[in-house]
């Protein structure tokens, strides 16, 4: 198989390249990755080496978690969490899945039941098992229910409509939104304030983010659920790379300053043109 | 080797996709092309887990007559006649495409038409004069509302270009500022999935 790709491989089409082996529309993007990526990886080795790293700032959606999980098992009532209508591999769902291990660790230490619907089904067995594991790890792998991980369905609406069914029934006391939305993101945010749930929501979507502002009592915006994983788990590690994020948006500022007095001074777009390989 | 094994896998398909992106052999041997076809083979494999647990959920809904229960009968019944249907003939059919087109198209049109009442009822509350970014929020939703409908620039000419101002310079200027650092965290957080420090997905606590 191996030689049958390399073979098709020689047969295919020549790309502008530098040196025979990096595509050129990209080598400047490529270089921008390992230096990202090298910078990740400074902080990641200097967390590791016990020297100081810069703490992630108060984020009080986070804080918030452990408060409305308290106030879910004082009322008797469950905690429902869900990824939204984002893909298995997407960032905000590989943040979503930090945030439920979290979660779902609280919800066993209290006694609490946790509710967790998918729309996708490539989600559903992953926060299955991140459920269970949870359990585990915090000594309760009796309370776990594997009827209260669930898959409603593939479409927008119907999934919406199964959620506002379950919230209708089971009266959550706690609602945690957390990942991608699209439209469906009012209609939950609106469900919980109607049942009475504290509700705690977090995407990257800025067509979203405006009603879970006016919807939720905490609001993650954008780059903040990505610090959940560090936020959470308080690993020194997990800090170095937020840092090294940091590092690289006051890069793209500089740029963007650069960028911005060069446009006003020259007609061509140096730095788009550097960026594309164009040289 | 539960953890490690599937880590192994995800950092080997990153590599693949970079491989693919910056490198002349790797676009030319096209992996990302070939792993995107075999996800679309496991994404058929987890859609039939997906759907055995619907099963089992409603099934058991309706043997152990929890609240509700009718529901999961009307479910059980829907999904698995409109299963049998479009496998008779073919999700193309008459039959089938009558009943998605003027069943499940039109309730997911009521249900995108109910957002209008849930966005008034959290406009009421949340535009009140409580605090500054609050009052800050009520003038510039009454002037970007009454500047994007036709009465604004009756009653006051000029309006519909400052609302057109605010949500132009405003309103996508806090939009992009949100999406580059969202952009950025996604990035480092695909890359902490690649250096194998993220392991939430794997039903563990991060590394």
């Amino acid at each position: 198989m191996l030689k049958g790709l390399f073979l098709m491989a020689e047969a295919a089409e020549e790309l502008p390249s530098v040196l025979g082996i990096f595509i050129q529309s990209v080598f400047v993007q490529f270089i921008l990755v390992l230096a990202f990526l090298g910078i990740v990886y400074m902080m990641i080795q200097r967390a590791r080496a016990g020297l100081p790293v810069p703490e992630i700032r108060k984020i009080p959606g986070l804080d918030a978690l452990d408060e409305a999980v308290g106030r879910a098992t004082e009322m008797g009532r469950p905690v429902h969490i869900t990824p939204g209508l984002g893909t298995v591999g997407a960032a905000e769902t590989l943040a979503f899945y930090a945030l439920l291990g979290h979660v779902a660790k609280l919800t066993a230490k209290y006694d609490t039941r946790l509710i967790q619907t998918n729309r996708n089904y490539l989600i559903y067995p992953i926060a299955e098992e991140i459920i269970r594991q949870a359990y585990l790890e915090a000594g309760r792998p009796d309370a776990f229910n594997a009827d209260d991980v669930m898959w409603l369905s593939d479409w927008q609406w119907s999934y919406t409509a199964a959620v506002m069914g379950i919230f209708r029934a089971e009266r959550p006391a706690a609602n945690i939104m957390f990942g991608y939305f699209y439209a469906e993101s009012m209609v939950l945010a609106e469900i919980g304030n109607q049942v009475g749930a504290i509700q705690v929501a977090g995407t990257t979507s800025t067509a979203q983010l405006p009603f879970f502002v006016a919807g939720c009592d905490y609001t993650l915006i954008g780059e903040e659920i990505y610090a959940a994983s560090a936020y959470v788990s308080k690993e020194p590690v997990l800090t170095g790379t937020v840092v090294g994020q940091d590092w690289g948006k006051v890069f793209v500022f500089a740029m963007i300053l650069v960028g911005t007095v060069i446009a006003n001074f020259s007609e061509t777009n140096i730095i788009k043109d550097i960026l594309n390989g164009v040289w | 080797m539960r953890k490690e094994l599937p880590m192994f896998i995800g950092v080997l398909a990153g590599l693949a996709v970079i491989f693919d992106r910056y490198f002349v052999l790797g676009r030319n041997l096209g992996l990302t092309a070939t792993l995107d076809d075999w996800s679309v083979v496991m994404d058929g494999m987890m859609f039939a887990v997906g759907f055995i647990n619907l099963t089992r959920l409603h099934y058991l809904n309706v043997k152990r007559r929890r609240a509700g229960f009718i529901y999961s009968i009307v479910l059980l019944v829907t999904m698995y006649g409109y299963l049998a249907l479009a496998l008779y003939e073919t999700v193309d059919g008459p039959n089938a495409t009558f009943i998605f087109d003027n069943v499940f198209r039109t309730m997911g049109s009521t249900m995108y038409g109910m957002i209008a009442f849930f966005i008034a009822s959290a406009a009421y509350r949340a535009f009140r004069v409580r605090t500054r970014e609050a009052t800050l929020m009520l003038v510039a939703a009454v002037l970007v509302m009454i500047g994007k409908a036709p009465v604004g620039d009756a009653l006051v000419a000029g309006w519909d270009p400052l609302a057109e101002w605010i949500l132009n310079v405003i309103n996508t200027g806090g939009m992009k500022g949100i999406l580059l650092g969202a952009y950025l965290g996604a990035f480092a957080t695909a890359l902490r999935v690649l250096l194998g420090l993220e392991r939430a997905h794997l039903g563990g606590a991060a590394k």
